[in-house]
């Protein structure tokens, strides 16, 4: 059975459809990229997934159960998390406060356990020399560090990952595509919105393609990235 | 054991809460009034700096259970014939029920929001307060005459209940310093939605510390009332009160356990001293105090021993 899916999501503002009648599967230990141009709706998948917007008809289910309609902090606490396109902090906490937090209530850890566990996951994504600093003197590659480590923390076993990788240099990008890989080996789902493809083609065992608020193509990376329709409304034809 | 383990500012709060049991023993009636008012300010302060300076949201109508305090108090001695600190207790469950009820939709009001929205129902309520007793016909506020309490037993009783108030109140904010419920309003007060992402329901843990806020704020409410023997309803749901809490908070240092305390005593003693030489004109005195302290203290009078550390160190604060 799959962890997560998504029936028939539609989102609309006013006349416009951000999301139209979009269905996914997530299977347990994959990961899924998520692409399309600017606008084509994949950060507001995630928000309706996680909670942040209410979906205007379809449904999300984790593991059999509808979830849409529930907050985000249940929706956390249930199982699915994200982080965010521009990454944010508790920027007077320091950094092991930060994750900290996410261990406090998104796991309901006590305090020993959740520093305890804080302390592991900075180590994980390498910021344990960072520790004891105010979350605000973070520099963007760090800050995306944190924010990955703040979600595993809530113990969520679907991450949603928007944009995780912007705004790295290339050997960044390397070392995040092999971090998240450890990340799906420690039992967590993953979905990726990325615009990196040498990183989604690396990383994503299938990929979905957004355009216009619909899927228009879905499959592995190689044949996913051949596709016509994809070249025309994303990649380009230079790509190929 | 991690809760028995205090810090040195721990350690010294406890030292002066013995000698200050001890004060009166020492000290005359006008040092024992002095000292009644400052801890009566530093318990509305500190309640104030709960919320606003731990889990961020800045409350314009706190004054609203000073009220509710003091009138319930007076309510349940006058027309149930209860003693004193029952009718206290008691009418600490009236404002606590209330504040349930008017900090569930409020508190979904973010940032400026929450404060024009708050500072309008303080208002509201003094001019509910100010009509009741013609509405409702039912005898509780005096209306514009307000209501006189019998002439109190002496003022030890006041002295230590508003010391035991104060306490309380610094004693709840060392424990948001170091708790997991404090850990998750920080959280909320610096970044609401990603708290909200991150598992915390922000909603229930504001509506605590708010709900916690007015008791302890309709305790000394209902202290005052009961000390002073006279409650009218213009005084004590009045905006001043709001902004006295809030201009000794931030003196003395918000979302810290010490800062409200040490703006208590503070603009209480300015007050006081400058008053007494300059009657007319102590208010420019102490406007001038207010504004020197936040250009000089940004972080309030309880940041002073790190900005000295941090001059000292040669790193620009």
């Amino acid at each position: 059975m799959s962890i997560l899916e998504v029936r028939a999501l539609t989102k609309s503002f006013g006349s416009l459809v951000a999301l139209d009648r979009v269905d996914l599967k997530l299977a347990e230990g994959e990961i899924l990229g998520i692409i399309g141009p600017n606008g084509a709706g994949k950060s507001t998948l995630f928000n309706l997934i996680a909670g942040l917007e209410r979906p205007s008809a379809g449904a999300v289910y984790y593991r059999g159960a509808a979830i849409s309609g529930l907050t985000t902090d249940a929706v956390c606490r249930l199982g699915i998390t994200k982080t965010f396109q521009i990454p944010q902090l508790f920027p007077r906490m320091s950094v092991l406060e930060n994750v900290f937090v996410a261990g406090l209530y998104g796991k309901g850890a006590s305090l020993g356990p959740a520093r305890y566990q804080a302390e592991t996951w900075l180590e994980f994504v390498g910021l344990a020399d960072k520790a004891a600093a105010a979350a605000e003197t973070l520099s963007l590659p760090e800050r995306r560090r944190l924010d990955l480590a703040r979600v595993l923390a809530t113990d969520a076993r679907v991450l949603l990952l928007d944009e995780n990788m912007a705004g790295l240099n290339q050997r960044e990008v390397a070392a995040s595509v092999a971090l998240l890989r450890q990340v799906r080996d420690r039992g967590r789902s993953l979905m990726v919105i990325e615009h990196i493809m040498r990183a989604i083609a690396d990383l994503a065992d299938r990929v979905l393609v957004l355009n216009y608020g619909e899927k228009i193509a879905e499959g592995r990376p190689r044949d996913v990235m051949r596709d016509p329709a994809v070249i025309k409304a994303y990649l380009g034809e230079a790509y190929t | 054991m991690r809760f028995l383990s205090l810090g040195p500012g721990e350690v010294a709060a406890l030292l002066l809460l013995l000698l200050l049991l001890l004060f009166p023993a020492a000290a005359g009636a006008y040092q024992i009034r002095l000292a009644t008012v400052i801890f009566m300010w530093a318990a509305l302060a500190g309640s104030w700096n709960l919320l606003a300076g731990y889990a961020g949201a800045v409350d314009l109508g706190p004054v609203v259970y000073y009220g509710v305090g003091a009138f319930a108090t007076a309510a349940l001695m006058l027309r149930a014939h209860l003693p004193f600190l029952v009718s206290l207790v008691l009418a600490g469950g009236v404002a606590m029920v209330i504040a349930y009820a008017v900090g569930t939709p409020t508190l979904r009001l973010r940032g400026a929001y929450f404060a024009i929205g708050t500072l309008a129902l303080a208002e509201s309520a003094k001019q509910l307060a100010l009509a009741w007793d013609r509405l409702t016909g039912i005898p509780l506020t005096g209306g514009s005459a307000g209501v006189s309490l019998p002439l109190s037993a002496g003022y030890l009783l006041f002295y230590y209940v508003m010391l035991a108030l104060a306490s309380l109140v610094t004693a709840a904010a060392l424990w948001l310093g170091r708790s997991k419920f404090g850990y998750g309003l920080r959280a909320i007060g610096e970044n609401d939605r990603l708290a909200e992402a991150s598992g915390v329901n922000i909603h229930r843990l504001k509506r605590r510390v708010y709900v916690g806020s007015a008791l302890l704020i309709a305790w000394t409410g209902g202290t005052a009332g009961y000390w002073l023997s006279y409650i009218n309803a213009s005084d004590f749901f009045g905006a001043g009160l709001t902004f006295q809490m809030v201009v000794m908070v931030l003196l003395g240092g918000l979302g810290t356990p010490f800062g409200p305390p040490l703006g208590a005593l503070f603009l209480t003693l300015a007050a006081e001293i400058l008053g007494t030489r300059f009657v007319y004109h102590y208010l420019i005195a102490i406007g001038v105090l207010i504004v020197a302290v936040s250009l000089f203290m940004p972080a309030g009078l309880a940041g002073v021993g790190r900005l000295l550390r941090s001059r000292r160190a040669g790193v620009q604060p």
